[in-house]
């Protein structure tokens, strides 16, 4: 289990309240990371009965609600039914609830030797009144219990809010010090943690092709940059790209089929459109100054980069042909590292308040621009959002070390997503 | 150099000792225009860089001869080529840089054959892509400094590490200022 860091939230909250009350000529659709913060969804997740089966059965049994509940708790999206009988609990009104049964092998794995698969059912009712919504059925081994409950997780969340669920999505990121770091990818709930990388040198800002199929990154080869991808399927890395000079900050199309990246071949780092194989498709900015951290919006026509074409980094939109250039930024001496939201809303960038890095989160259009972090976390950066829209994950080196943290910007909690000693940076939200 | 049999870890104390000789040179007026006349370098220690006397060179090599000192497998550290030192946030060099880098371009037109890379870092503070980019104007900063100086441009590639290598540990100005560097490597 995750220890959940909750922060106080009230002024955020009381923001977010304010800012939709007096939005409300806005359509709804258009509400994005506001709009659950004031409707919460009441649901029951009953024990799960089961049929039959031994023990194994009744473990299944917990780990998949155990699992399921915090799955719910973590999209933001419910408020969940304690495991714990009290007052408190018996008091709520639950709007809906999940009944759930577990069939667990005939045979002991024990026993056999072999897995066998458990049958698992799930439904999801109107409470009280018990109206079926949704019925999924699943014959999991017993390595695929986790899955198996994040999946229904998802369901659950896009049935009752039409919005996808991020309990299967996975998390890539830079772990290591000096000479090496690798990269690593986790599940969006710290577990199944996995290394990537193996070559003895710096792998850093890995990006997600959409589909999940590839992985880019910027690496070294012979001291020198180049940009990498990685196929998640087969672990195979292929160079993209390797001018001379920066080969940075790879940054998908939402389509997949190009890729934004910051090359300074020409002299300075200068924005591009580059094919999945490394060809130069177009050429974005030609100034004489630092252009980088290039972010598409979700529709993929603008995008959002770093300048410090007046003297200080600040953040600028232009098209997709590099024209229609408008600042974003004028707060701050040093505003960095922006991604644009799913639902193409907001912003999320790294700013320098004295020496501590913050991490701001701003409209679109420029307006209400908010801090999401304060002095008390230290550094915070290199934030990448959740498919869901309303979650942001971040390295922050709170603990002395940085680590991976994961906040909910409507909410303003925040759970640590990484532990250990090796500091982790550069993380990245998988699209699905 | 190789028939001399000067002995090659005399080279830091031989370049000084270079040094002095060109500036004698400019302050007697025999410098100007004309570049400084060549000497081997072997009569440098005697205190007579303008009238020279080469030593006849022994036209048989040595039963145990001292093999030439591969500085291309070397670090530049190694024959005296030091790191420059920036400005937090900045890239543009200073008096002590440039004096720096004078010095270096001189010992790197003793070695024409060997190259150099020269890499840019950070201190910790900012964010990853930002530090990689301010890395590279540092090391390119360098680099054309040295090619101003006379060091062919083919010879200096430049990389940036950013903030991910620093030399110094720690959260405070001296560890920072360690870390915002140009450093010279082997390539």
């Amino acid at each position: 289990m995750l220890p959940v860091l909750r922060r106080t939230a009230s002024v955020l909250l009381v923001c977010i309240l304010a800012a939709a009350a007096f939005g409300q000529n806005v359509p709804d659709v258009t509400l994005g990371v506001t709009k659950t913060a004031y409707a919460k969804i009441d649901l029951e997740v009953g024990t799960l009965d089961v049929l039959s089966g031994g023990l194994p059965a009744v473990e299944a049994a917990q780990q998949l609600e155990s699992i399921l509940r915090q799955d719910l708790a973590f999209s933001g999206l419910f408020r969940v039914n304690s495991t714990e009988s009290g007052p408190a609990g018996e008091a709520r009104r639950y709007e809906f609830a999940i009944r759930g049964s577990v069939e667990g092998p005939l045979r002991d794995a024990a026993q056999t030797g072999e897995s066998e698969p458990t049958t698992v059912s799930f439904d999801l009712v109107t409470h009280p009144g018990g109206q079926l919504m949704l019925n999924k059925r699943y014959r999991p081994l017993p390595s695929q219990l986790r899955s198996t409950a994040h999946h229904f997780a998802n369901q659950v969340v896009e049935t009752l809010t039409g919005e996808p669920g991020i309990a299967l999505t996975r998390i890539v990121f830079s772990r290591g010090s000096g000479d090496r770091r690798d990269l690593w990818v986790v599940d969006y709930d710290g577990e199944g943690l996995l290394r990537l990388t193996a070559n003895r040198t710096l792998n850093l800002c890995p990006a997600w092709k959409p589909d999940g199929s590839e992985i880019a990154f910027t690496s070294y080869h012979d001291g020198m940059q180049g940009l990498f991808s990685l196929d998640t399927a087969t672990g195979r890395v292929r160079q993209v790209i390797a001018h001379e000079g920066l080969n940075l900050g790879a940054n998908w199309h939402p389509d997949g089929t190009e890729m934004l990246v910051s090359l300074s071949q020409s002299g300075d780092p200068e924005i591009y459109r580059v094919s999945p194989q490394g060809k130069v498709l177009r050429r974005l900015t030609a100034m004489p100054s630092i252009e980088i951290s290039p972010s598409w919006d979700p529709a993929g026509r603008d995008l959002v980069f770093t300048s410090d074409r007046t003297g200080s980094p600040q953040l600028y939109v232009v098209d997709g042909d590099g024209a229609g250039r408008r600042r974003l930024t004028f707060e701050g001496q040093y505003n960095d590292s922006a991604a644009w939201s799913p639902n193409g809303e907001r912003i999320v960038y790294a700013t320098r308040e004295q020496t501590i890095t913050q991490l701001v989160l701003i409209r679109a259009t420029g307006e209400e621009r908010r801090m999401l972090t304060d002095q008390r976390w230290r550094n915070c950066e290199d934030p990448s959002w959740a498919p869901d829209g309303r979650h942001v994950v971040f390295a922050s080196d709170r603990s002395g070390v940085f680590k991976l943290y994961v906040m909910d910007v409507v909410e303003g909690d925040v759970r640590q997503l990484t532990f250990g000693k090796e500091p982790d940076i550069t993380p990245a939200w998988s699209h699905h | 150099m190789k028939g001399t049999g000067m002995n090659v870890r005399q080279l830091p104390v031989i370049v000084g000792l270079l040094v002095v000789a060109v500036a004698l040179l400019l302050a007697a007026g025999c410098g100007g225009d004309k570049p400084a006349p060549e000497t081997d370098a072997d009569t440098m220690g005697t205190g007579q860089p303008v009238e020279t006397v080469p030593e006849p060179v022994t036209p048989e090599a040595p039963a145990q001869p001292v093999p030439a000192r591969d500085y291309a497998a070397m670090d530049p550290a190694e024959y005296g080529v030091e790191d420059v030192f920036f400005a937090y946030d900045k890239y543009d060099l200073d008096d002590v840089a440039m004096a720096t880098l004078a010095q270096n371009a001189r010992i790197f037109n003793e070695h024409p054959d060997v190259a150099v890379l020269i890499e840019g870092h950070c201190d910790e503070r900012g964010t990853v892509e930002y530090n990689l980019a301010l890395g590279e104007k540092r090391a390119k900063a360098v680099r054309d400094y040295l090619v101003s100086l006379g060091m062919g441009s083919s010879r200096v590639r430049v990389t940036s590490y950013g903030e991910s290598r620093p030399f110094a540990l720690g959260s405070d100005e001296a560890a920072w200022a360690k870390n915002r560097r140009a450093h010279f490597a082997r390539p």
